[in-house]
């Protein structure tokens, strides 16, 4: 099924920090390529510290490659952000203490400087089931309910691409659930190009067309499995044996030991999930 | 609210003791004569016959004070703001800062009567005070928002103006309720040490006066009024701060 958005373009991209007292640096990325499909859902596994963020903060124009590429749609990141046209959520739901749930919603209007669209934000509003605290604060909200929030703000301007940074990593292994749920619902209405970058397997598994783990630092692609479930799912996919066989396949990919640092080796096993 | 209660208790305590302590010392002359006992000065500053006097020091000290503090602040926020958004001008203006805070006010009486008239040398010492104070809690207070806001900002691709208005000014609000708060008694001694250099009246009149005549009871009239003065906008103030603290920090 064709979606929305624009496709997403990562070239043997690498990313090398500076680091105080080394002239190395660190290497956060290495020699990484992935292609990402308008309209497909991409999720990143891997172990912690292995570059997943810093993946996502290329995508989004917040670090600039040290070598290779990234681009949208054929464009620079920086460039689609400057026409407004990425949505983000953050492990942090970095809503504005000061604006209401409305207002935190309707910001990314004000700072695109285009007129505030009520409909579109009560609709999301809707979607996300914060109807009653639309005039509440965001410490007033739970957790939960404020992630959902800052997915209604990344979702409002109807991005080209939407990039999640372990946005329910916070939650509790319920609300994470539910959020799960949620989130199915929501993107199965929109189908926009998403990168979620996540440390649950079933969280990817659920959610992604395409699931991608990655190795310890510097990150590399290790594995790469297409998820073969219809949408829209329903929570029960979840317990299918299907789904179980899957999420030990991955996680055995996440748990193998370091493989040996051949650089030619880009994505070795590309569509494994096959029904 | 306990806590709270307490706190006021313990306060009020403390400051009942302080008065009487204040008033033994000065009945006992344990102090000699220049510590008066408390009740000769309140009588004194409730004086019907001095009202007038008392009265026009205190409008006159808390003019100036209001005027100095109104462009001190004006002055502090611009150049924290242009600071801000004008990268290049940081370093001059940290430095100008730096400067002006660090010339003595007692200095800079005269430097203001040569240039400014008497009568506008308390306002413009008050001025200079308030001016680093708020210069200062801006310029850190416009840092302070979060890296996650600054993402959120960047990829949602806001420019420069854009997120000062939307990030950084809401978010500067709390340092710099508290700057204001601090620059209210820094505005008020900065009037004060600028009645000195000549002002036909005010608090700072009232205390030269008093020195020179030796009426000991007169100037600690005139340190009450002051200590009064600088209170009750303080108090205000906190309470400014506080909203602030509440909705933006
Ligand atoms: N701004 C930075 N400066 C220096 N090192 C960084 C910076 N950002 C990330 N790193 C390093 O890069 C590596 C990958 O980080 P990150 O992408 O955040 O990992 P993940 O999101 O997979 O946990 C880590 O070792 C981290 O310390
Ligand atoms: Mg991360």
């Amino acid at each position: 099924m064709a979606g929305g958005g624009a496709s997403i373009t990562i070239d043997r991209a690498s990313k090398r920090f500076a680091l105080a007292g080394s002239s190395e640096g660190v290497l956060a990325l290495t020699d990484l390529s992935l292609e990402i499909a308008p309209g497909e859902f991409v999720a990143i596994l891997g172990p912690s510290g292995c570059g997943k963020s810093t993946l996502l903060r290329l995508v989004a124009s917040l670090e600039q490659p040290s070598g290779g590429s990234v681009s949208i749609g054929g464009a620079a990141p920086g460039l689609v952000s400057a026409r407004h046209a990425l949505g983000v959520a953050f492990q942090d739901h970095a809503l504005l203490p000061w604006l209401s749930i409305h207002d935190n919603i309707a910001l990314p209007f004000r700072i695109a400087g285009r007129r505030v669209d009520e409909a579109a934000i009560a609709r999301l509003i809707e979607l996300v089931g914060l109807g009653r605290f639309e005039t509440a604060r965001p410490r007033q909200l739970s957790g939960g309910m404020r992630q959902r929030a800052s997915i209604a703000r990344a979702l409002v301007l109807e991005p080209e691409v939407l990039l999640l940074d372990e946005p329910f990593g916070a939650l509790d292994a319920v609300t994470r659930r539910q959020m799960n749920v949620e989130l199915q619902r929501i993107w199965s209405e929109r189908r926009i190009t998403t990168l979620l970058i996540t440390h649950s397997v079933d969280e990817a598994l659920f959610l992604a067309d395409r699931v991608v783990v990655m190795s310890g630092r510097p990150g590399r692609i290790v594995r790469e499995v297409v998820v073969p479930f219809a949408r829209p799912r329903a929570p029960a996919v979840m317990r299918s044996e299907e789904f179980h066989h899957l999420v030990d396949d991955l996680t055995a990919a996440l748990e193998a030991p370091e493989p040996e640092p051949s650089p030619s080796t880009g994505g070795e096993a590309i569509g494994s999930g096959t029904a | 609210m306990t806590a709270g209660t307490r706190n006021a208790l313990l306060g009020a305590t403390g400051i009942a003791l302080f008065l009487v302590l204040w008033e033994t010392v000065g009945q006992l002359k344990l102090a000699g004569i220049s510590w008066p006992p408390l009740s000769a000065v309140l009588e004194m500053l409730t004086d019907e016959g001095r009202r007038p006097l008392f009265q026009r020091a205190l409008v006159a000290t808390l003019e100036e004070t209001a005027q100095g503090y109104l462009w001190g602040t004006t002055a502090g926020l611009a150049l924290a703001a242009l600071a801000h958004l004008v990268p290049p001008l940081r370093r001059g203006s940290d430095r100008l800062a730096a400067v002006l805070n660090s010339v003595p006010s007692i200095a800079l009486g005269p430097i203001f009567l040569v240039l400014l008239s008497r009568d506008s040398t308390p306002a413009a010492v008050s001025s200079i005070h308030v001016f680093f104070i708020v210069f200062v809690s801006m310029g850190s207070g416009l840092e302070r928002a979060t890296p996650a806001h600054r993402d959120l900002f960047a990829v949602l691709g806001a420019d420069r103006l854009k997120r000062f208005r939307r990030l950084e000014l809401p978010a500067a609000l709390p340092a710099l309720a508290s700057g204001l708060r601090l620059a209210w008694p820094a505005a008020l001694i900065g009037a004060i040490i600028g009645e000195w250099f000549g002002a036909s009246r005010g608090i700072g009149i009232l205390i030269i006066n008093a020195m020179q005549n030796f009426q000991i009871v007169l100037l600690w009239c005139a340190v009450l009024l002051a200590v009064g003065a600088s209170l009750v906008f303080y108090g205000l103030l906190t309470l400014l701060e506080r909203a602030a603290y509440a909705r933006f920090g």
